[in-house]
């Protein structure tokens, strides 16, 4: 590289400096510097993606079994932090104050739960996809397929989010109505899935991971020394932002801190901000609690992340792929919602207005005056984050198509070719999908998301959990639970939507408040678990070679 | 949960080998642990947490019971006034509820106003109004005078110091129209209003400091990640030495 390309690329720094001041306004042009910055992220994650090509089938979906524990950590926390972690999570708090930890608590505590729970028996198991193990574990090629359509509506329902996370951050860069940063984010993430969702995905995920870390914490870093907080780890040092927002921050006679606008460090006392289901947020304890349960138990039935069990190379890696992940994960998530309290005093100026809540921490790191190149850096990041979990959610959801639904159950002689045909339609029309749902804009990023957790978890987590610790499970109690869970999924999201559409459904507000899109899993789970044991007990037990398997490869 | 009917059962809750007896127990205490931290702590908060009103709610009941009985003074109306710019300081604020806290803060400055000075304010609130609305940047000489004309002007009225926050927040609230009269869908909202945003559910988890942190507020958002990934490692670590001690390998 070569000496002859450096004065290149130095050519470009003045230019890209200069245009990056444009990063100051908080909406409105072109941003060229976090423009450049962003395309560069994307054009380096295709490129290790080329470089580490996945060389046939089985390199693809598990990576060759051959990821490290630390590696496959990292894997899991690029796969999980999404647009929902990096943009909504700050959102919900800015928003809904101590009724966003919800969100904090379910996203990591369910961890708990898959590990102990699953990690190691799935792995034992040795399918690649969840459409594959309750196709095998329950028998049925019908509930294989049931399987695979449960894991294209997650996958659906879970990038619906990202897109929204996209488009915010597209309208941010390029300046453009959210409709507009819509289409083009989702055009540019189904071109980067189609060019890179064959290529080295796990390895690229490490390198996601490093890039979306640092790109999260550099601004924090410099906002707790800017502002005066203990900045050698703002993780603990913004506990004294949230106690100055309690407390309120009055004017000072020096104006020695001030936002981008201008406008003091200050702000009139807010308990509502840390105050649990304070009455200001409009959050009960029961939505806390059903919110945190819904989320956790998500977790342990997403296929996406169960999926990540399959590539290590044993059963005590995938346990401890788990304990690293999780650290990852936390990393971002115990700095989260230090964006919400320094973007709650940032902005508290009227003069302010009102900011879109998921883009509150590209917001807040603009308000106080961080370098426009390192504001860039950090929504460049939002938009990898979404890509990242965009791009192997798409995989996986043309996976269940091509290879649970079309190769298994509609054309078991279909050649490698009309298969990868089908994968690749199958992603087209996903992202069509899902961006026409996205231009919505029916909540916020982490809500959206909420909602795929609550699917799985009524769905997904039953048939896991049932079927790996219980050899009663047979394919009628699943079936049955099936029918119980997605009976509760439809008439939740039935209402959501009809809610949205501004339709008014019987008993809304009751079903709304207790059925709500991103908890009803609060009912939903315990009532499949429930129908599925009681069914399995009154019908023919499960093959003899079913159990066998079970304690021969995954209990023993 | 137990199929009896055939050999090979499998039952999470009825293990046949030591090591699953052993991964059972470690489950169970591991999610008795893990299912108190996190709801247990958030019943207890629920249990003993007691409505708190801020020093602002105070003043505001004082005031609005001589206000809503027709027999208020200035001094009432300063406290409402400043009440009412403690509620819209906040982010939080729907915007359903604006106009309420907007219309009764008029009707207060209005009334406390000399009336020789009435007419020139409402001019100057119109003239504010005016300006904001037509400008491209908030640097705009007319509208940072008009603003700072307001708040200099009210806030000795209303009896707000110079450094206290709230000044900066007097121009956003005014309303020219109607300030003489307070309008009757205020009177019936604005107490439900001031409750739900001055009103907190505080306890002595909430009040003790940790880090820097309410102890709630660190408990929830910072110690109980560092728990699950503390059980997960714990989980991670008991179970392979017990393989070990088994001669179980992969």
């Amino acid at each position: 590289m070569k000496k002859r390309y450096i004065p290149l690329l130095l050519a470009f720094v003045p230019s890209t400096l200069q245009a990056a001041a444009a990063a100051t306004e908080l909406e409105g042009s072109f941003k060229v510097g976090p423009a450049i910055i962003l395309i560069a992220i994307l054009v380096l994650f295709v490129m290790i993606g080329i470089f580490f090509r996945a060389k046939d089938t089985t390199d693809f979906y598990a990576a060759g079994r051959s990821i490290s524990r630390v590696g496959s950590g990292m894997a899991i926390a690029s796969n999980w932090m999404s647009a929902a972690s990096f943009l909504g999570m700050a959102a919900l708090m800015y928003g809904s104050g101590y009724h966003g930890l919800a969100y904090v608590v379910g996203w990591t505590g369910g961890y708990v739960l898959l590990l102990i729970l699953m990690a190691g028996q799935i792995r034992r198991y040795g399918k690649y996809t969840a459409a594959d193990f309750i196709g095998d574990r329950y028998y049925s090629q019908s509930l294989r397929a049931v399987g695979a359509v449960i894991a294209i509506l997650i996958s659906i329902a879970y990038c619906v989010g990202q897109f929204g996370g996209i488009g915010l951050m597209f309208r941010w860069i390029l300046g453009l109505n959210y409709g507009l940063s819509v289409i083009i984010g989702g055009a540019v993430v189904l071109t980067y899935t189609l060019i890179s969702g064959m290529l080295g995905v796990t390895k690229n995920m490490q390198v996601q991971y490093v890039i979306i870390i640092l790109s999260f914490l550099i601004p924090l870093f410099i906002l707790t020394a800017k502002f005066d907080y203990f900045w050698l780890l703002p993780q603990i040092g913004y506990g004294s932002v949230v106690t100055d927002v309690i407390q309120g921050v009055p004017l000072s006679e020096s104006r020695q801190l001030v936002n981008s606008l201008g406008h003091e460090f200050a702000m009139v006392p807010a308990p509502e901000f840390a105050m649990p289901w304070d009455p200001a947020s409009g959050q009960t304890f029961f939505q806390w609690i059903a919110i945190a349960f819904s989320l956790m138990i998500g977790t342990a039935g997403l296929p996406h992340v169960i999926q990540r069990f399959y590539v290590v190379p044993k059963s005590s890696d995938a346990r401890w792929s788990v304990v690293w992940g999780l650290f990852f994960i936390c990393i971002l998530y115990w700095s989260a919602p230090a964006y919400a309290a320094f973007g709650t005093i940032l902005s508290a100026n009227p003069e302010v207005g009102k900011l879109a809540k998921d883009a509150i921490v590209v917001y807040t790191a603009q308000l106080g005056s961080v370098h426009p190149l390192i504001v860039g850096l950090l929504a460049a990041g939002g938009v990898s984050a979404a890509f990242s979990t965009v791009s192997g959610l798409l995989v996986a959801g043309s996976s269940a198509f091509a290879h649970d639904l079309y190769v298994k159950v509609i054309h078991p002689t279909a050649r490698p070719k009309s298969q990868l045909i089908a994968a690749r339609l199958g992603t087209i029309l996903m992202a069509v999908i899902v961006t026409l749902l996205a231009l919505k804009n029916w909540a916020l990023i982490g809500q959206l998301v909420a909602v795929a957790f609550s699917l799985a978890g009524c769905t997904i987590f039953p048939l896991f959990l049932l079927g790996i610790w219980w050899s009663g499970s047979n394919k009628q109690g699943a079936i049955a639970g099936l029918i119980a869970g997605g009976l509760v999924s439809v008439i939740a999201i039935t209402y959501f939507i009809a809610g949205r559409e501004g339709l008014e459904l019987p008993f809304h507000d009751f079903i709304s408040y207790w059925l709500e899109a991103w908890y009803f899993a609060i009912f939903g789970a315990p009532l499949s678990i429930i129908v599925h044991i009681v069914v399995a007990k009154l019908t023919k037990p499960t093959p003899v070679e079913i159990r066998k398997f079970l304690i021969e490869n995954v209990h023993s | 949960m137990e199929n009896s009917s055939e050999g090979y059962h499998i039952s999470f809750f009825k293990p046949t080998t030591e090591r699953a007896r052993y991964n059972r127990n470690m489950v169970i205490w591991l999610v008795s642990i893990w299912f108190i931290a996190i709801f247990g702590f958030q019943i207890l908060l629920k249990v003993i947490g007691k409505p708190v009103p801020q020093a602002e709610y105070l003043s505001f009941e004082n005031a609005w019971s001589n206000i809503d009985g027709g027999n208020h003074t200035g001094a009432d109306l300063q406290e409402l006034a400043a009440s009412c710019l403690s509620v819209l300081g906040k982010i939080t604020l729907a915007p359903e509820d604006k106009p309420v806290l907007d219309d009764a803060f008029s009707w207060c400055v209005y009334h406390l106003s000399p009336e020789g000075t009435r007419q020139d304010l409402l001019n100057e609130i119109v003239n504010y109004r005016q300006t904001s609305a037509g400008i491209s940047t908030i640097e705009d000489p007319e509208y940072i005078r008009s603003k700072s004309f307001l708040s200099v002007k009210i806030s000795p009225l209303l009896g707000i110091s110079e450094y206290d926050v709230r000044r900066n927040i007097i121009p956003f609230a005014l309303e020219a129209e109607g300030m003489g009269e307070m309008k009757p869908e205020t009177k019936g909202n604005l107490p439900a209003v001031m409750e739900k945003y001055l009103v907190h559910n505080q306890s002595v988890l909430t009040d003790i400091k940790f880090l820097g942190f309410p102890f709630h507020y660190f408990y929830t958002a910072v110690f109980l990640l560092i728990l699950f990934v503390g059980l997960c490692w714990l989980y991670c670590v008991r179970i392979d030495a017990r393989n070990k001690k088994l001669g179980f390998s992969d």
